[in-house]
């Protein structure tokens, strides 16, 4: 038997052995029976069916425009190119935060590298940079930053710290054993790290570039900014030029239907996927980190340029502005003023989306019924829908059937962020969800705790870091959204999102500058927060380091 | 067996996932206050019985009763947490989030959380002081410990073992396993205990109970069961064992060793039989004897307290082709020496049921 039959061999088992046991008690655990197993799987239904409520508003006012407009509108020479211009920056982009994301989160996770917890932090902040902050930063330094290659880069430099997040923490979960064990058959670092650690994170990397993907289908400021047209940035136009609700409601479902090939490549590639987690009592293993000698010090300098370009250019660019740019007293509403209700909504969105994310996530992950897994899974195409769209069916379903109920009130708002941002808590609560074993419930309940109590002091508390990372990511969305904000916020309230768009528009860079740091500083707590969660997520699990 | 009013009841248990049977008509009565062994090959169904008498897996067919309480059949089921059930896995399940003290107060009323209870029991276990440590920082055995004391915080009736040793290593195990049989029966729970390591069951087990393809194969003391099981296939499943025929006669049966004593429950076999001779129950002589059967050691294994040979036969007469003999302590045997051999004591045997002598 040669030695590569004998690494394969090594592989299959392990792999088999763990999905056995994640099949048998631990994942796919066995529910709490009835009651409140029942009253979660509804509620999660139930939330379900609020967050496909815009897909549902999508088909109906699209379909108003009837089938012979559909067809022109689709078959024109201009959704062509639209067409091919999302296509290709998504998946385009989408590698690229794949590669950008696993590497630099391999180099922090296993090897050793100088400042190691430092990087930790410092590679997730770009997330927390609003993406048209950094194309107004990136464009504000070069006009070299445009069109296709510039939207490659500033999505690049914004998104992959989700796939850095997702992959981080189940490098840190993975048993560094199994490397070792590849090396001692004669696999070389590079072949180790193809043949084993892709092999044992491939749910990850797939899981966080899917998410990227969803998000870059709907992305509008960077991309109007840059003056790169996608389906997206057309049916903002659609709705602000020629207010044409039905042609964008069909542009948007052609995104839908470009995010449902994308979860659904996402669902068959990873089928087969598992992350290997610890097996056995909680007995702490040691996590092995590759000595690269001189080499950690270039790996640190290429971490460090990483992180200047995607976090240094945008803020010193902002900060340049700022001081260059001449700041007067600001026209429109003040910092304060706008910083409050960004404040106010994003937080309580992202604490309604967290709260709702629980029970579906309990579906997504515990469920061993198909449907309700493919049903949460689904309502990560919430992403792929542009915002504004989803505003404006709400607002045109409001006005034709509900008289204008709810247009332009706090309450829409927050539910409308809430949804938008809802696959991105689910993402938090659902990872946190597969580090609590069922088992530990069946251990509340054999100990005379009822189903609905040992719920809420194991289950609770053991999701609760999970619960904080959703809401730090839904928090960072909601900041940064603007356009369902100008359309649904109440009448004369701005947000720092639309105060910057106004000034930046006008080109009064300088009086935007002050919001856009304003904004960067309240996203980067949750960012922090969101950075130290990952940290932790397997350590909480097995125990290790 | 007489039916104590605690007694645990299993009868005829089924429990299918898809189209494959688990278990299948399962009996099982667990005495009061004793300690059973649950003994079979991973796969057989012991984890699922477990699961069953917990409450966290529901009967396809038949019963579990707690005495005269019904506690699941296919009208009832109780929910795991009104069981009063004890449930340690094989992994301990400690609440990460919680730390000992806590852990071990779960199953306790606010009032008594606080109190002595807490401290008595970490000290019943040998962890006293460890409280405020988290599960984390605790060894794989001192996890098992603290998941023994929370399960037997709330004065459970029953407490099952999943295999709770199985994932430590051997020199914690024989210890830990004294110390948890003590604690047990010092606390007077029903145990079952679910094992596939056969010296864990035949030494803490008041009763051991084999299970097989979903059944009960045989249930028993450990020496009814090592020296009397029901069929070859599980002699050689508790222990070693040499299988020879024999021909029963008045005085005895007839084999290739001469005609040995019968073990009385077996008395009244006639027939081609095949007979069960234990390693050490086989003498070893110097090869100048001219007494019972002449061989050739052909390999040794040394365990300190013992001695394990194998012995090629020369003459086959209705023996297998080889032996295996235990003798105490170390010998002075070589490989390649020759020897004859002796059986002491009365044999088990089964008569065979197509006539023929069946060896192994």
């Amino acid at each position: 038997m040669s030695a590569d039959s004998v690494l394969d061999n090594l592989l299959t088992r392990q792999f088999d052995n763990v999905s056995k046991r994640l099949s048998g008690h631990q994942i796919h655990g066995h529910l709490p029976k009835l009651g409140t197993r029942l009253v979660l799987a509804g509620i999660g239904i139930g939330v379900t069916l609020i967050i496909s409520v815009p897909l549902l508003l999508l088909v109906l006012e699209g379909a108003m425009a009837g089938p012979a407009n559909i067809g022109s509108l689709i078959w024109r020479p201009l959704t062509g190119m639209l067409i091919w211009n999302t296509v290709r920056v998504t998946a385009v982009a989408s590698a690229a935060c794949a590669v950008v994301g696993t590497l630099s989160a391999w180099c922090v996770e296993r090897t050793n590298v100088p400042f190691r917890r430092l990087w930790s932090v410092l590679l997730v902040l770009p997330f927390a940079v609003p993406d048209f902050v950094m194309s107004f930063g990136w464009s504000s330094v070069s006009d070299l930053v445009s069109g296709y290659w510039g939207a490659l880069l500033i999505m690049t430099l914004g998104l992959y710290p989700l796939v850095y997040l997702t992959v981080a923490a189940s490098l840190r979960s993975a048993d560094s054993g199994l490397e070792e064990a590849a090396r001692a058959l004669g696999a070389g670092r590079i072949e180790t790290f193809v043949r084993v650690t892709l092999r044992q994170c491939r749910a990850a990397i797939l899981g966080g570039t899917a998410l990227v993907a969803l998000i870059l289908l709907a992305e509008y400021g960077a991309f109007e900014n840059l003056g790169y047209q996608t389906l997206t940035t057309e049916i903002n136009t659609q709705l602000s030029v020629s207010f044409n609700v039905s042609a964008a409601c069909v542009l948007s479902l052609l995104l839908v239907g470009i995010g449902i090939v994308i979860l659904g490549g996402g669902a068959a590639a990873s089928g087969q996927a598992r992350t290997l987690t610890h097996a056995g009592p909680l007995v702490p293993h040691p996590v092995h980190r590759h000595k690269v000698g001189p080499m950690r010090w270039v790996i640190a300098a290429g971490l460090a340029a990483l992180v200047g370009l995607a976090l240094g250019v945008p803020v010193g660019s902002v900060i340049y502005w700022m001081f260059e740019g001449g700041y007067q007293s600001p026209g429109g509403a003040s910092v304060v003023d706008a910083g409050w209700h960004t404040l106010l909504y994003a937080g309580a969105a992202a604490a309604v989306a967290t709260v709702l994310a629980v029970p579906v996530a309990f579906i997504a992950v515990r469920s061993r019924a198909r449907l309700p897994r493919v049903m949460a899974r689904a309502t990560y195409l919430v992403l792929s829908m542009p915002s504004r769209v989803v505003a404006v069916a709400f607002a045109y379903f409001s006005f034709t059937y509900l008289d204008g109920l709810g247009y332009q009130s706090t309450q829409l708002l927050i539910l409308i962020y809430a949804i938008l941002f809802f696959p991105l808590a689910l993402v938090a609560v659902a990872a946190s969800m597969t580090y609590v074993p069922a088992a530990l419930e069946e251990a509340a309940r054999s100990l005379g705790t009822p189903s609905f109590r040992s719920f809420g002091r194991i289950t609770l508390p053991l999701l609760a870091p999970g619960m904080a990372a959703g809401f730090a990511l839904v928090f960072i969305g909601c900041t940064t959204e603007v356009s369902a904000t100008l359309m649904l916020a109440p009448t004369g309230v701005q947000t720092l999102a639309t105060q910057f768009w106004a000034y930046q528009h006008n080109l009064s860079y300088g009086q935007a500058a002050p919001f856009a740091l304003t904004m960067i500083a309240l996203a980067a707590v949750p960012g922090f927060v969101l950075a130290r969660y990952f940290n932790r997520l397997p350590s909480r699990a097995t125990g290790s380091r | 067996m007489i039916s104590g009013p605690g007694d645990l009841v299993l009868t005829n248990i089924c429990k299918s996932y898809g189209p494959q049977p688990v278990l299948d008509g399962l009996d099982l009565r667990v005495p009061s206050g004793s300690l059973m062994a649950v003994l079979g090959v991973s796969g057989c169904g012991k984890t699922t019985l477990l699961r069953l008498v917990a409450g966290f897996e529901r009967l396809d067919g038949g019963s579990i009763a707690l005495g005269q309480t019904v506690l699941d059949d296919n009208r009832v089921h109780t929910p795991p947490d009104r069981r009063h059930v004890g449930y340690v896995s094989q992994d301990g399940s400690l609440f990460p989030h919680l730390d000992v003290a806590a852990n071990v107060a779960f199953g306790l009323s606010r009032s008594e959380r606080k109190g002595e209870k807490v401290q008595g029991l970490l000290e019943t276990v040998g962890l006293t002081g460890f409280g405020h440590r988290y599960p984390h920082q605790l060894s794989g055995g001192q996890q098992q410990r603290v998941a023994l004391a929370r399960a037997l915080a709330v004065d459970p009736q029953i407490v099952l073992l999943d295999e709770p040793f199985a994932s430590l290593d051997p020199s914690l195990r024989a210890r830990l396993r004294a110390d948890v049989d003590q604690i047990l029966r010092s606390s007077g729970a029903t145990v079952v205990l679910v094992t596939q390591d056969l010296d864990e069951a035949l030494s803490m087990g008041d009763r051991v109970a084999v299970v097989r393809a979903g059944a009960v194969a045989q249930v028993g003391t450990p020496r009814e069961l090592y020296s009397s099981p029901i069929d070859p296939e599980l002699a050689e499943f508790v222990g070693d064992a040499n299988l020879v025929s024999g021909t029963p006669n008045g005085a005895g049966v007839d084999t290739a060793f001469g005609v040995l004593e019968i073990q009385g429950v077996n008395a009244a076999i006639s027939g081609e039989s095949t007979v069960l001779i234990r390693p050490e129950q086989i003498e070893l002589l110097p090869d100048q004897d001219n007494r019972g059967v002449a061989g050739r050691v052909e390999h040794l294994e040394f365990f300190g307290f013992s001695t394990i040979a194998r012995v090629a036969l020369e003459d086959k007469d209705g023996l297998p082709d080889h032996l295996t003999v235990r003798t105490l302590g170390p010998s002075d045997l070589t490989v390649g020496a020759r020897v004859r051999l002796r059986v002491r004591g009365p044999v088990h045997l089964w008569p065979n049921a197509g006539g023929s002598g069946s060896s192994r």
